[in-house]
């Protein structure tokens, strides 16, 4: 399929559907230019989706999520091509031939209404990766709730060719051949909103993260706490179902740690720690709830204040200290560990029924195949480099490639959100000067 | 009762997942809907807000011949503009629409009496069901955009901006209350990450814009007067030096008017000594090869820094947030000069170097041993000036020592701080501001650059305090709003407003000294002369109508009928047929 009636001069693709690539999207087609979101999962939303609360303000994230997947996938300028990945990429700016992948996702977008009855009819379980494996999820599934698009998808690899689906399926809306298809686009800019993936926590062995059942990440934590994760929103050990007591959490697992290769801070940690220790209050304010960390970096609008507020108002116990091996006791899988508080100069032996490691940030798996593709330079750590923070902060060195979010380095929601509204206004500057500018 | 048809109302009752249904019975309440009178349908489902739950909405309409919809779900904040099109893409006027807060309102905040909470649902429900009945349509207008933006300051942030509007090819004008463009930047003589003076950063730019055709500048004067509403605003523009006054009319407004660096008075003997300065004071100073005491000129060989020196402070007004650039400008600052003097010593709270690149700055200041020391905050370096010479002396919390260093300059590492005419820019642009000074965005999370003045954007420091390159982003974004509004030439504005009834009119004016918003004047045209709505001003806040003596004011959407037949609704349950159903 070649879309031959495109002017490249009026359409922008971007890839990476979260909140970066969806509000790139919305402000680019907002002043008419034609849009296409590239996302690899068969939803769009990235992370945010699948975060519980957000810092400083404790809002649902999905609930204020929701709002804006509807927006990007009623606009008329915007074309989602969810499932998908650039494969190929071709011309500078102002004139780019882009190879995108639709994988099969086995199911007719056109005809699938969502109805969920396929899913109800599949014999197959398999874990959630939405709820990061906590909880079950059938082998034709969405991936929460408000996916959008809100049609199924058929997880190949679990799928064991029952045809229970499509014989429930009222709209024949299953296709159990379904191959892999590519789409030709011509675009004038692409914006890359790639996003991010969590650092693997079990390069810490001290941690026992993967031993240690009672030893968990903060994705882990979050899907706990949310009323739509796999316990309904009740905070649970998972050896034991018992609500913890004693809640750790620790703080820079994979980022300032020039030894581990991530020698940055990834910014959001801190707040999300801080956010994850004071719902952990909320949920039991019986609760011993601790942050382990090096240091507190509140620094975005009304952090400060949140951070002083878990500390006076909701009695979270900050120790700034280092935390040594755990080692967990066999018998009531509690987790000891020392840790000197350097505050008070102390070393501190103390035991927590539930840890929660907050790892840091890394780029997307797929950003260094993207990268090289396009000739971009990455940093040491992998990040897109900016051509120059002061004069060109989401310019690369691409002159019809720019880059967004967490693509370009970690950032929060709000700081995400405003690259991905900059980078519109850079991409249709290019694109309205005809790429003089 | 305009609306000519029967009522025919749908009910839908949301889970939300967990969050409702875990407390509230919504089963029940969907059952118990059904009985109410005009109710015709009536159901629950996992998520309204999701596709799946918008579709039944659509379907459910065609199916009933539904003409009017309750979703019982969450707060309107979030999804009444949700709800209202998906009615509307179902074929209904969106004023047909009526949203029930049973989380916010009713869950979460009775999680612990699931039956009490599901009694408080079933009336929030019936007194919606009530409401909805005497709902009536609304027209949906649009008013034209003029398409030339405003900004305001002309910081590397304004700057940004309205070079970013005009290449995009529209119309700016620039306004700037100091002499010069450039704002704060264009004084600093090194930036944090890249090894630039503020001039060199800004100068191009300055220049860009003076000669760029679509660019109208006005330096040494302000805005005085913002009148009109979204697409159509009407400016008025006065030279500081002459007085003399300008008119223009924009579509779009972007308030980049930044901060002053906080003047830490009575903090750490700043006023003792010239050479106890803040970081900007530091920055400012004329480059040269040496680093000069102020005080006799002579070269510096010890220096020191002091963090959060009107940062981060709980409970003290306007200087409990952090200020975000400080730590990484300490760090490049610290690094940069130890290059020229002997000893720096660096006192911190906590050290955010966050951004990119940033730790690099903080871990070379520490390899060129710079020493960063640990302040504890309850117990703040002591600093005096004796003879001219500076002592400082702190307990270091990491070594739980007690310290003494006699620092040739002292750096105070100082806020950022709304600047003074702050409240004077927030009363003509109508925006808030947060705890922090600065002016507050639509949404924290996810509208950090538009606020709630439909057409004024916010960008850079004006929003929070940040650094300058987080500022450039945040002007291509404020400037991304303003090109979409720009290019779209027109724009919906809201039909809830005040509507008055000429006849009852007896045109004693209370309306008019009552609106906040100067949306009420006296149309002279009509006899006798009568009250006058400009419906693009108005923000539906009903003052003019509870304060009109002749009722001639109704609010459109809100009207008296609506809302006592919800009071009704509550109070006397079984004039409702479903009353008894309890
Ligand atoms: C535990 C935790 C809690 C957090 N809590 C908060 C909080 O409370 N408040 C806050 O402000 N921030 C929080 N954050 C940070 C927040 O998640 C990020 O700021 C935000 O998700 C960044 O948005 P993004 O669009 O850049 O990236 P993402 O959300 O990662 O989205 C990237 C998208 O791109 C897609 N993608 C990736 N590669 C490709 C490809 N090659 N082709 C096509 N598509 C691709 C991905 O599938 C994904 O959908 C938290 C982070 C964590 C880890």
């Amino acid at each position: 399929m070649v879309d031959t009636n495109n002017d490249a001069l009026k359409s922008i693709l971007v890839v990476g559907g979260g909140v970066a690539g969806m509000q790139a999207a919305l402000d680019a087609a907002n002043q008419g230019y034609r849009v296409y979101l590239v996302e690899k999962n068969p939803s769009i939303g990235g992370r945010m989706a699948a975060l519980d609360k957000t810092f400083p303000t404790l809002d649902c994230s999905a609930c204020i999520l929701t709002p804006r997947l509807s927006e990007v996938a009623r606009h008329p300028n915007i074309e989602l091509l969810t499932y998908s990945e650039v494969e190929h990429v071709q011309g500078t700016l102002g004139d780019m031939r882009v190879r995108v992948r639709r994988k099969a996702r086995f199911v007719d977008e056109t005809k699938c209404s969502g109805c969920g009855d396929c899913a109800r009819e599949c014999p197959v379980e398999v874990p959630n990766e939405f709820d990061e494996g906590l909880g079950f999820r059938k082998a034709i599934y969405v991936m929460f709730p408000q996916s959008t698009p809100n049609v199924y998808t058929i997880d190949s690899s679990a799928c064991i060719r029952c045809k229970r689906c499509v014989r429930v399926c009222e709209r024949g809306a299953i296709d159990l051949d379904m191959q892999d298809s590519t789409v030709e686009l011509h675009v004038g800019v692409i914006i890359l909103s790639t996003g991010y993936r969590l650092f693997d926590v079990r390069k810490y062995p001290r941690y026992g993260y993967g031993r240690y059942p009672n030893v968990i990440t903060a994705m882990e934590f979050e899907r706990l706490i949310n009323a739509a994760g796999p316990t309904n929103g009740h905070l649970i050990r998972l050896t034991d179902g018992a609500v913890p007591k004693r809640i750790a959490f620790i703080q820079c697992v994979g980022a300032r740690d020039v030894k581990k290769g991530v020698p940055n801070c990834s910014r959001v940690c801190c707040m999300y720690g801080v956010k994850n220790a004071v719902m952990a209050r909320e949920h039991d304010p019986d609760a011993e709830v601790s942050v382990y960390y090096a240091d507190i970096r509140a620094f975005g609008k009304g952090f400060e204040e949140f951070y002083e507020m878990a500390r006076s108002r909701f009695g979270v116990n900050f120790v700034k200290g280092r935390v040594g091996e755990i080692i967990e006791d066999p018998e009531t899988q509690n987790l000891r560990f020392e840790v000197e508080d350097t505050l008070s100069g102390r070393i501190l032996n103390v035991e927590h029924d539930l840890v929660v490691l907050c790892p840091g940030l890394q780029p997307a798996d797929d950003l260094h195949r993207l990268a090289e593709m396009l000739g971009l330079r990455t940093s040491e750590d992998g990040y897109v480099e900016i051509r120059d923070a002061l004069t060109a902060p989401l310019e690369t060195d691409h002159p019809g490639v720019l880059v967004c979010g967490c693509a370009d380095g970690p950032k929060d929601i709000p700081d995400s959100v405003t690259a991905g509204s900059a980078a519109a206004m850079r991409a249709t500057i290019l694109l309205s000067s005809g790429g003089a500018k | 009762m305009t609306e000519s048809e029967e009522p025919r109302i749908g009910v839908f009752v949301c889970h939300c997942g967990h969050n409702i249904a875990g407390t509230v019975d919504v089963e029940r309440v969907a059952k118990v809907a059904a009985t109410f009178p005009h109710v015709v349908f009536s159901t629950d489902e996992m998520f309204m807000c999701s596709d799946s739950g918008q579709q039944l909405i659509r379907d459910k309409i065609k199916e009933h011949g539904l003409n009017r919809v309750v979703v019982a779900s969450c707060s309107p904040r979030m999804h009444e503009p949700t709800f209202r099109r998906v009615v509307e893409e179902g074929g209904l006027n969106r004023y047909l629409y009526e949203q029930v807060n049973l989380r916010e309102h009713v869950s979460w905040c009775h999680m612990h009496e699931p039956e009490a909470a599901t009694e408080k649902a079933i009336d929030l429900v019936r007194m919606s069901v009530a409401r909805a009945a005497r709902l009536e349509s609304i027209p949906v207008k649009t008013v034209q955009v003029t398409p030339r933006a405003l900004v305001v300051g002309g910081g590397i942030a304004g700057l940004r901006a309205a070079l970013d509007i005009a290449d995009r090819g529209f119309e700016v004008v620039l306004v700037e209350k100091r002499p010069q463009l450039g704002g704060h930047v264009i004084h600093w003589t090194h930036m944090f990450p890249a090894d630039r003076s503020g001039r060199e950063v800004v100068s191009p730019m300055i220049d860009e814009v003076m000669d760029h055709d679509l660019i109208t500048v006005y330096t040494d004067s302000k805005v005085t007067a913002l009148d009109g509403y979204i697409g159509n605003f009407d400016i008025t523009i006065k030279s500081n030096k002459t007085g003399e006054e300008h008119k223009v009319k924009v579509g779009a407004v972007i308030v980049a008017t930044g901060f002053e660096p906080f003047k830490p008075i009575g903090y750490y003997a700043y006023e003792d000594s010239p050479d106890i300065m803040t970081l900007a004071e530091l920055q400012e100073m004329p480059p040269s090869d040496e680093l000069l005491r102020p005080s006799d000129g002579k070269p510096a060989k010890k220096l020191a820094f002091i963090g959060c020196v009107g940062s981060r402070e709980p409970g003290v007004k306007g200087h409990e947030h952090c200020s975000r650039y400080c730590c990484s400008a300490v760090a490049k600052a610290a690094s940069d000069l130890k290059d020229r003097v002997d000893e720096v010593v660096v006192l911190y709270q906590d050290v955010r170097t966050y951004g990119r690149g940033h730790e690099e700055i903080h871990r070379l200041a520490r390899e060129k041993r710079v020493i960063f020391s640990k302040y504890n905050p309850d117990e703040r370096p002591e600093v005096w000036v004796k003879r001219g010479k500076i002592t400082m002396r702190w307990r270091d919390v990491l070594a739980d020592d007690l310290l003494e260093f006699k620092p040739d300059i002292l750096v105070l590492a100082s806020a950022m701080v709304p600047p003074e005419d702050v409240e004077e820019i927030a009363k003509i642009f109508s925006l808030t501001r947060s705890s922090d000074g600065f002016f507050n965005p639509e949404h924290i999370k996810l509208a950090p650059l538009t606020t709630h003045t439909a057409g004024i954007m916010i960008a850079g420091v004006a929003q929070a305090a940040k650094n300058a390159s987080e500022t450039v982003v945040d002007a291509s974004g404020a400037a991304a709003k303003a090109a979409a509004l720009l290019a779209r030439g027109e724009v919906e504005i809201e039909s809830t407003v005040a509507s008055v009834n000429p006849d009852v009119c007896s045109s004693c004016h209370t309306c008019i000294t009552a609106c906040p918003y100067g949306a009420m004047s006296i149309d002279e045209s009509h006899d006798p002369p009568v009250a006058h709505v400009t419906e693009a001003k108005c923000h539906g806040c009903g003052t003019c109508a509870a304060g009109c003596p002749s009722g001639a004011i109704t609010m459109l959407h809100s009207t008296d009928d609506q809302i006592l037949s919800m009071v009704e609704a509550l109070l006397m349950p079984a004039q409702m047929s479903g009353g008894e159903a309890r």
